[in-house]
């Protein structure tokens, strides 16, 4: 047997067992969405059975009982806004961290780098929340988030920017251009792909996250989508038809950015975190 | 060159530093000095009571209880993640018909909520669910569990869903590491007659080191911050079985019980540091000799 035939072989019996090892992954989400156009008393099965009929009414339910425009508001309001904040503050911070080669700028960057490892404190989070008078808001949540997420976008922001050659600053100085110009008018458009790596990567991490709400968010008005759903799922225990298209609607918004934004995740995470 | 440099101004870097420290860095160092208070939410007195907080963490059955769950947990998908993620990544770096289509089935689930994948696999694990039904109707009987319910597998099963989970995070980023790696190492190999297994460890992994470290530090950091998975599944139970760091500082929160809550955070935090950066710098100056 030749060598390239031997090779073909065994790149089948590869592909072959990774498609059977693949079903472990779809059949627990195949069941989820088959679930969610099923009856109440079909879906009790939990098995992979085409519904009888699509019941999109399941849907209509789920945005209606569980309140959930609401919550979708506030999960996009949460998410935006401390997304674009860290994506500002971290960008600007990790240019200059990036261009100061200083013992206090090494220490600085540190200082955010510990972020990435340490776990955060949350009952003293909650006091300083509390004294500084927006515990239970959704503007405590944002600044939370933009905080949480300021270790890991410097880390990808700077390790970035210290590809850009420092030269083309330097023609912008001497041509009378102030810091904010540089890093508006020269940097941020260089570092774009990255924005969209972080804003993808913080805005799932964001939307999917239940704990800050948990401990944070304690008037049902400013819940967001899964912790509306945890609130539904006790609810409706025995209705799982609802709570599976609760769980297919909370999905759907970064599904459809992961569909968009697919090529700079994987870049990013080339760029941050093999080469970095 | 001296001019240039100090028109870089630090005030650029005021406000990610404030936003980070002020809801970060100081409640951080706030736990550390809470932890040795006697802290409660019907106390408004605070009375520094040296390492008691830490001394009945240590007697209390519960929260050992929860530390060795926690660490449980934190080895378990270690492991878990990173062997199966490994292997997806070589084997879909071969050139396979379907490696697109694979690749984004993999990846697929760690796009999705921690909630949604437990909630979702909630039902499928009681003892009459799906993964019992599929056991039994390929004659496997014998494995066939109380997946939730049982005190003795209980976080063990959590920690599997975690795998099943975030897997294919992992494998996105072994993938990444792996295409980052030259084809004529491959070649050269070749020529010198050495069998891929020999290929694999003296090429592939040694040259993979920068995506392996991430992602042991990933899955390690992530592992003993374990909360979310444990809280929509079993709450910490059945009884207290399935109890981790992160659920028992919400317990405490809950009971009004802030100083032995920000010790067992405090604890945590020092934990996660004194494993994190010795890795971390080992595995930095690994990096750099090969």
């Amino acid at each position: 047997m030749g060598y390239t035939r031997k090779l073909a072989i065994r790149n089948y019996i590869v592909e072959g067992f990774l498609i059977l090892a693949s079903l472990i992954v779809l059949l627990p989400l195949v069941i989820l969405i088959f679930g969610s156009f099923k009856t109440s008393a079909e879906v009790l099965s939990f098995s992979l059975s085409l519904p009888e009929t699509w019941q999109f009414s399941n849907y209509v339910r789920v945005f209606q009982e569980g309140g959930l425009s609401r919550a979708f508001f506030n999960s996009i309001l949460i998410t935006g806004v401390s997304s674009i904040i860290n994506i500002v503050a971290s960008s600007a911070a990790a240019f200059i961290l990036a261009r100061r080669e200083t013992k206090l700028s090494g220490t600085i960057y540190m200082y955010f780098f510990m972020g990435l490892i340490a776990p955060m404190s949350i009952i003293t989070t909650i006091r300083i929340v509390q004294a500084l008078g927006f515990y239970g808001s959704i503007t405590s949540v944002i600044l939370i988030y933009a905080a949480l997420n300021t270790a890991f976008s410097v880390f990808l922001y700077s390790g970035f920017i210290k590809t850009i050659p420092r030269a083309l600053d330097e023609v912008a100085f001497l041509e009378g251009a102030s810091v904010f110009g540089v890093f508006f008018r020269i940097v941020t458009p260089l570092i774009l792909p990255v924005n969209a790596t972080v804003a993808i990567m913080v805005f799932m991490s964001v939307w999917n996250d239940i704990t800050i709400p948990v401990y944070f968010l304690t008037d049902s008005s400013t819940w967001t989508m899964p912790l509306s759903i945890y609130n539904f799922y006790g609810k409706y225990s025995r209705d799982w038809n609802l709570i599976f298209a609760n769980l297919v609607l909370t999905s759907l918004p970064v599904f459809i950015l992961y569909l968009f934004g697919q090529k700079y995740i994987v870049s990013g995470l080339t760029a941050g975190a093999v080469k970095g | 060159m001296k001019r240039t440099k100090n028109l870089y101004s630090y005030y650029m870097i005021f406000p990610a530093l404030i936003i980070y420290s002020i809801f970060f860095v100081v409640p951080a160092l706030a736990a550390f000095y809470y932890s040795f208070t006697d802290w409660r939410l019907d106390r408004l007195e605070l009375k520094f009571i040296g390492w008691d907080n830490f001394q009945k963490i240590f007697s209390d059955k519960t929260l050992i209880l929860a530390l060795k769950n926690t660490a449980i947990f934190a080895i378990v998908t270690v492991v878990g993640k990173n062997v199966i993620g490994l292997l997806l990544a070589v084997g879909l770096n071969m050139r396979l018909r379907t490696k697109n289509l694979l690749r984004a089935i993999f990846y697929s689930p760690s796009i999705l909520s921690i909630l949604v994948i437990s909630i979702l696999f909630t039902p499928m694990l009681r003892t009459e669910g799906t993964i019992n039904h599929l056991l039994e109707s390929v004659g496997l009987h014998s494995l066939s569990q109380a997946w939730l319910t049982n005190p003795s597998i209980v976080i063990w099963t959590i920690a599997i869903v975690s795998i099943w989970q975030s897997a294919g995070f992992q494998m996105a980023i072994y993938l990444a590491g792996l295409q980052s790696i030259s084809q004529e190492y491959y070649e050269a190999a070749k020529i010198d007659g050495a069998s891929s297994w020999r290929s694999f460890f003296k090429i592939t992994l040694p040259l993979l080191l920068p995506a392996i470290n991430i992602n042991l530090m990933l899955t390690l950091i992530g592992g003993l911050k374990v909360f979310s998975e444990v809280y929509v599944m079993t709450g910490g139970g059945p009884g207290n079985a399935s109890q981790v760091v992160g659920t028992i500082i919400l317990r405490s929160f809950g009971e009004g019980n802030w100083g032995l809550g920000t010790a067992v955070n405090t604890l945590l935090f020092v934990v996660v540091t004194i494993i994190a950066i010795p890795l971390l710098i080992f595995m930095r100056r690994k990096e750099v000799t090969e």
